[in-house]
Order: structure tokens, then sequence, then C-alpha cells
């Protein structure tokens, strides 16, 4: 594995693979997202006790995923950089962290809409609630952390600490909230004994979800490589400017 | 052991002789708990069901306004590189620096917490609890806001990203100090509170050390 | 001490504060714990305490009643062993009905739970209406069994 991630680490190389993978995964991505949505908000049925409130789920559950999903890869991320010095883990790291704070963004407030009608309120402090709006501190800290060094390399070190030790911390945060107050729901897909959700919102669910998983993945790649452009242009910039000067 | 013993000796004397750092913490934490009383009402009975919560929260903000100054002025005079190139790791050396820390603000605010409770008309059962539980959670607070303090040094506007930092880290150091104050009022058993504020000192101990070696380390190149 | 060595004491000390961590975690866990009072516990120690406290369980099937001004109910909570009447002033969240948990926040008046706040544990089953009626036609309906 990690000869496969040093083979990827060479810039030329990642933007040959990310230009032909790009448009593939582009397009999986608007379809699941297209058919999933679709699905989800028009054909698939009321719940037998929420009604039409219910469609909420097809945006916000996926959302919720990826925002802890997207946590998972930038911590990874981050202690690959900082284990085998990877310029391209780093990038990829914090290109990774803005994308994570929209899907938790996204996850709250969509969560927020679906609370008023089901529980009778914009927000409770409750366990799952509040563990996402930590996970949003924690992705705001880390853009803020990497963004304030003048030294970008410094930046990306420090906020890839902070990465490793908000992941130790994200599972004690995530349980002590939990024993603190306790009102969501239990898991509705995860279970011992199988899904207790009908198969006719689970497929729609499981699109927007894979739908949700393109999208991260084209966002990163795009994002990735705006940024191996913008330091190409530096370059040329100071390679110019030194020339003249 | 010397060394180490050495630089809380050190870091005491320089916060008591350098005009006072210490009582700045202290009289950040006093002040803001007044604060509270013009901001929600001086009716003992509201007071005295939030005491606990300001008294703890107020402790947080105050040993955050405090980690700025904890490894700045040694990265400053070059002290911090020349505890990098000593023979005590700069494990122990950080250990050393965020026992003093604690001493200098956690105990302090731990002792000064039954006074403000006295001022906010605190429940009588509950000052065993918040003592206890602030005894206990300090220390969790000075170890991971060395993790922030040492991350933040050589940025830009370092002081209020410390406070963005470690506030969510200390997340659960509060839970568990405030459930602590709250079983015992409603009469719930206090200590598997107390056991877990122990297990989350014992957690922030290696991730606080290390944490805040490898910052240094990372600032010092 | 060589740089190897070094490496090795300080995982092993990192490695021990876990280990010491999950002890405590442990030992905390095995005392029971509670979050908020059934009705059986009010019964047990109805020392008429006048503290505020949360108060967990399911609504008694055939017990709310909308009190004259309309926007105060009064319902029973039960664990199904003991029951506590319930008196709530406010909007009540959609999912509030009959046979569905919640907790409620409030105290103890003269027997009654005064409510400040009534929140919904909504379970974690989804389904269609249509679903729901076949299930309860077929008899597989329980609806009580909740966590």
């Amino acid at each position: 594995m990690p000869n496969f991630l040093h083979s990827l680490a060479s810039p030329a190389r990642f933007q040959r693979i990310a230009n032909a993978v790009l448009p593939w995964v582009s397009v999986l991505a608007a379809v699941l997202l297209g058919v999933g949505i679709v699905w989800g908000l028009v054909f698939s049925p009321p719940d037998y006790q929420q009604g039409d409130t219910v469609r909420v789920m097809y945006i916000h559950v996926p959302a919720a995923w990826m925002a802890t999903f997207c946590y998972a890869v930038m911590a990874l991320l981050s202690a690959s950089f900082l284990i085998w010095k990877h310029q391209l883990a780093d990038l990829a790291a914090r290109a990774a962290s803005p994308i994570g704070a929209c899907f938790t963004a996204i996850a709250l407030i969509t969560g927020a809409l679906w609370g008023k009608p089901t529980w009778g309120t914009w927000w409770v402090w409750d366990a799952r609630l509040t563990s996402v709006l930590v996970l949003f501190f924690l992705y705001l800290g880390h853009m803020a952390l990497s963004a304030a060094f003048d030294d970008r390399e410094r930046g990306g070190r420090a906020a890839a600490i902070l990465a490793c030790v908000g992941a130790i911390n994200l599972p004690i945060i995530k349980y002590s909230v939990e024993w603190w107050n306790t009102l969501h729901q239990g898991a509705s897909v995860f279970r011992m004994d199988g899904p207790t959700i009908d198969n006719s919102m689970l497929w729609p669910l499981l699109l927007t979800v894979l739908g949700f998983n393109m999208l991260f993945v084209v966002l990163l790649l795009v994002r990735i490589k705006s940024e191996l452009l913008a330091r190409r242009i530096e370059v040329l910039q100071r390679a110019r400017a030194s020339g003249r000067g | 052991m010397n060394a180490f013993l050495a630089i809380i000796g050190r870091d005491l004397r320089l916060a008591t002789r350098r005009g006072g750092e210490a009582a700045l913490t202290l009289g950040f934490f006093v002040v803001a708990i007044t604060l509270f009383p013009f901001g929600v009402g001086p009716e003992p009975e509201l007071l005295g069901r939030i005491a606990a919560g300001i008294i703890w929260v107020t402790a947080l903000l105050a040993a955050t306004v405090s980690f700025d100054r904890l490894f700045r002025a040694d990265m400053e005079d070059g002290t911090l590189e020349l505890l990098a190139l000593a023979p005590l790791p700069l494990e122990l050396a950080v250990l050393a620096k965020a026992i003093a820390h604690w001493l200098l603000t956690g105990l302090a605010v731990t002792l000064l917490a039954p006074v403000m409770g006295l001022m906010l008309n605190l429940p009588e059962a509950a000052y065993g609890p918040l003592v206890a539980g602030l005894l206990l959670g300090t220390p969790a607070l000075s170890l991971l806001g060395g993790i922030g303090a040492a991350l933040v040094l050589g940025a830009r506007r370092g002081g209020a990203l410390v406070g963005l930092l470690v506030l969510p880290l200390f997340l659960p150091v509060l839970i568990f100090g405030i459930s602590a104050v709250e079983a015992t009022l409603i009469g719930l058993p206090l200590a598997p509170h107390l056991l877990i504020l122990g297990a989350l000192l014992a957690v922030a101990l290696p991730v606080g050390v290390f944490g805040s070696a490898a910052a240094l380390r990372l600032a010092l190149e | 001490m060589t740089r190897k060595q070094r490496r090795m004491t300080i995982l092993g000390v990192g490695l021990a504060c876990l280990a010491v961590a999950t002890a405590l975690v442990l030992t905390a866990l095995s005392d029971k714990v509670t979050f908020f009072y059934s009705p059986s516990d009010l019964a047990a120690d109805d020392a008429g305490h006048n503290a505020r406290i949360r108060l967990g369980g399911m609504v008694e099937e055939g017990s709310v009643v909308k009190e004259g001004d309309g926007i105060t109910t009064a319902f029973v909570i039960t664990d199904f062993a003991q029951a506590v009447p319930v008196r709530y002033t406010g909007v009540l969240p959609d999912l509030f009905r009959e046979g569905q948990g919640i907790i409620a926040t409030g105290r103890m008046d003269q027997g009654t739970f005064i409510a400040e706040e009534v929140l919904a544990k909504h379970d974690e089953t989804y389904m269609p209406p249509e679903v729901a009626d076949a299930l309860k036609a077929a008899g597989k309906w329980q609806m009580g069994d909740q966590p």
C-alpha cells in the first residue's frame, strides 16, 4: 500500500490519474444523485408516522455520514503525511476539510428542518446533534489553523497534528455527549438484525449515499488539482520574478 | 528528575515575579463570573441552579485565555530550543510545564471555586462534587490546552485561534464535571462521574504530552 | 538510554495510561447510572423532593386529555409497572402520541409531574403507512418494543 501511495504521490502522475478518472466519477455522481433524490423526494412513499417529513432523510442521512467519513479520510491523510511526509497527502487533507465542513453544515441545517416538525423544535441539545456540531467546530479549527501560517508547509503540519488529536478525541466527545443526553433514535440501517427501514425507502437512500460519496471524490480531486495548479503558478511567477531581478 | 523539577520551579517563579501573571488568570475568572448575575438577573434561586455551570464554563474560558502565554515567552527568548536540546526528553519537559500551568491556573481556580459558589448561591450539597470535579478535570485542561498553545506558535492571530482549537476538546471534561454536580443534587451516585473524569485525565496525559511535544518540534524547525 | 529504548518506554507509558482509562471507565459503568427517572424510580423514593428531574416512559394509551385552554395537555407516563400523571402547557411535538416514548423535564407537584419541556423519542423504524397497516392487520405490530 505505501508503495502504491508513493507512486501516487508524484503530482504529475496524480494529475494524469485524476484527469482520467474525473469525467467518469462526475457522471456517476450526477446520475446517482439525480435518480436518488428524485426517487426519494417524489416517488418514495411517505412514512407511517412522519408523513412527507421523512423525505428530509434522503439528504440529511448521507450528509451526516459523509461528515464523519470525511473526517476519517482527513485524519488518515494527515497521519500518513506526518509519517511518510507526502506532500500530496497534506494537499488532500487540506482539500478535504472544507468539503467535510460543508457536508456537516448540510447535515446540521437539514437536521434542524427535520427536527421542527418531528420533535417540535429546531434544535435540541441532543447527543447526535451536539456531536455533529462539535465535529463542525473541529473542521473550522483545522481550516483556520492550516491557513494561519505564512509558511504553508508549517500550516499543513500543524493542521495534520490537530487532525490526528481530533481523531483520538472524536469518539470520546461522541461518547460523552451521548451520556449527557440521549434523544435521537438508534441506528436504522446498520443493525445486527437487519435494517429497520422499509426497502421502498432504503433503495433511494442508498443511491443518495453513494451519490454523496462520488460527489466527495469529485470535489476532492478538483480541489487537489486546482491547488496543484495554484502552486505551479506560484513557482512560475517566482521564477519569472527572479529571472527579471 | 532534577531537571523536571527545575522546570516546574522556574515556571512558578517566573509567573509570580513577572508582574503576577498567575493573578491575571484568576482575575479573569473572578471578573467573568461576576458578569453572570448582571446578565441573567440577581435572583438567588436562578443563580443557584446555574452556579455550577457558570463556574465550570468560566474555568474553561480562564484556562483558554492563559494558554496563549504557555509557550510563547519561552519561544521568544530561546528557552524552548534549549529544552529541546536538553537530555530530558521534550515530552517530560512539556509535562513539567503543564504541571506548572495547572498549579498556577487549575489549582488556583479550584480553590477559588467555593468562594464563587457562595456568591452565586450554589446549593450546599454541590460544593463537594464541584471541587472534586475541578480537581480531576483542570489537569486534563492544562494537558490538552498545551497542544493548542504549541500548535499556534508562529501563527498569525494565535490568541483567538487557541480557543477555537481547544474548547471542543474540553467538552467531555465539562460534561462530566457538570454531571457530577447534577447527579449529587438529584440524589444519584457521584462516583461514576468522578471515575470518568479520572479516565479523561488518563487519556489527556499521553495525548497532551505527545501532541504538544510534536507541535513544539514543528515550531522549532 | 538508546533511541529505541526511549521510544519503547514512551509507547509503554502511553499504553499504560490508556489501560488505566479503560479500567476507570469500566468501573464507572459497572455502577448503575441513569439519565432519567422512570415512574417506578419516582414511586420508590417519593421523598417529595422538589428538584428538577427528567422523567422518561411511555404515554399511556387513552390517557391524553386536552384541557379547556387548548394548550395544556394532561397525560400519564408509564413504565408498565408504575404510572405518573403529567401536565404540560405548550406545543407538543408531532411525534407525541399515545404509546410513544417521551422524556419530560420538570418537577413533581402534589403527585402530578409539571413538565416544562416534553421531547418525543422517535423510534428508528421507517416504513410507509400501508406497511404499518399490514403489520397491524397481521398482528405483528409491536408498538412498545423500543430500547
